[in-house]
C-alpha cells in the first residue's frame, strides 16, 4: 500500500478529492484526514502500480489545485 | 558520497516509517537538495520566508509534465518539493539537472511574483481603463446621468486654465471702471 499526504497548506481538498475520483476506477483508494494533512492509500494489484497511480493522483490533484489558484 | 539510511517520519510525504538511502546531490547544499537513491527521486527543502507559496506552484508546474511533483510543508517555515521524473533515462545526472533547472525556476517564479505584486494596483488601473475603453463610448443616456457638479481633479498650479482667463487684465481695485480701456484709435 502505499500512502500520499498532502498538506492542507499546499492542497485544495476539492482538488484532491476530485483526483480521487478520477483515479479510483485503477485502484483501491480510500481517504482520511489528519490535523494537516489530506491522507489518500493506494492499493493495487502490484508496488509498482500502486506507485504509478499514487505519482499521477499527485499531480492531477497539484494540477488543480494550481490552477484554482491555491488552498482556500 | 555513499548512499546512507536514514528514517523518514510521519511528515514525510513517502509512505511513512521505512528506510530509504539518500545522497547529496552534487553542487547542492546537503540541506537544500537530496537524492533518493532507491526511489531516484529529488527531494528540495526551501526555506519559505525566501520563496512565496505562490512561486513553488509556479516552478513546479513547469515540471509536471516531465516529472510526478509532490509538495509537502515538513515544518511551518520549510517547504518540500519531492521531484521524481517520469522517464528513468539518464539516471543521477538526469536527475541533478533537473534539480538545477528547479532552483532556476524558483527564482524566476519569486521574483516573477515579487514584481507582479509590486505592480498589482498599476496592472489593475490599466486593466480597468482597457476593459472601460472596450465598453465604448457612453449613451446619451448615461451623459444625462452623469453628475458633472464634481471636481474633475485638483489643479493647484493652475494648469487647466485658459489661456484667457490665466492672463487676463486685471482691473484695479481703486480705478474707476472704463479707465484701463484701451483709448480708440482714430480712424
Amino acid at each position: 500500500m502505499r500512502e500520499l499526504r498532502f498538506h492542507r497548506d499546499l492542497y485544495r481538498g476539492e482538488c484532491v478529492d476530485a483526483a480521487v475520483q478520477l483515479y479510483a476506477r485503477y485502484a483501491t483508494l480510500t481517504t482520511r484526514e489528519e490535523d494537516a494533512h489530506w491522507v489518500v492509500c493506494v492499493e493495487a494489484s502490484a508496488p509498482e502500480r500502486e506507485e504509478r497511480i499514487g505519482n499521477e493522483l499527485a499531480n492531477y490533484a497539484l494540477g488543480l489545485t494550481v490552477r484554482d489558484g491555491g488552498p482556500r | 558520497m555513499p548512499p546512507r539510511s536514514v528514517r523518514v517520519g510521519v511528515q514525510s510525504p513517502f509512505p511513512i516509517c521505512y528506510s530509504v538511502a539518500v545522497t547529496t546531490i552534487e553542487g547542492f547544499p546537503e540541506d537544500l537538495a537530496r537524492l533518493d537513491v532507491d526511489a531516484r527521486r529529488a527531494i528540495v527543502d526551501l526555506d519559505a520566508s525566501l520563496y512565496p507559496v505562490e512561486a513553488l506552484y509556479g516552478a513546479a508546474y513547469v515540471f509536471i509534465d516531465r516529472c510526478y511533483v509532490l509538495l509537502d510543508r515538513p515544518a511551518p517555515q520549510k517547504l518540500r518539493l519531492v521531484l521524481t521524473p517520469k522517464s528513468l533515462d539518464g539516471g543521477e545526472p538526469a536527475v541533478r539537472a533537473l534539480v538545477g533547472e528547479l532552483a532556476n525556476e524558483l527564482v524566476s517564479a519569486a521574483y516573477r511574483h515579487q514584481i507582479a505584486q509590486e505592480n498589482r494596483a498599476r496592472i489593475e488601473a490599466v486593466t480597468m481603463q482597457a476593459i472601460a475603453g472596450a465598453m465604448g463610448p457612453p449613451t446619451l443616456d448615461d451623459l444625462e446621468d452623469f453628475d458633472f457638479t464634481d471636481e474633475a481633479f485638483e489643479d493647484p498650479l493652475g494648469i487647466a486654465l485658459s489661456w484667457e482667463e490665466k492672463y487676463a487684465k486685471k482691473a484695479a481695485p481703486d480705478a474707476a471702471p472704463g479707465e484701463d480701456a484701451p483709448e480708440e484709435e482714430p480712424a
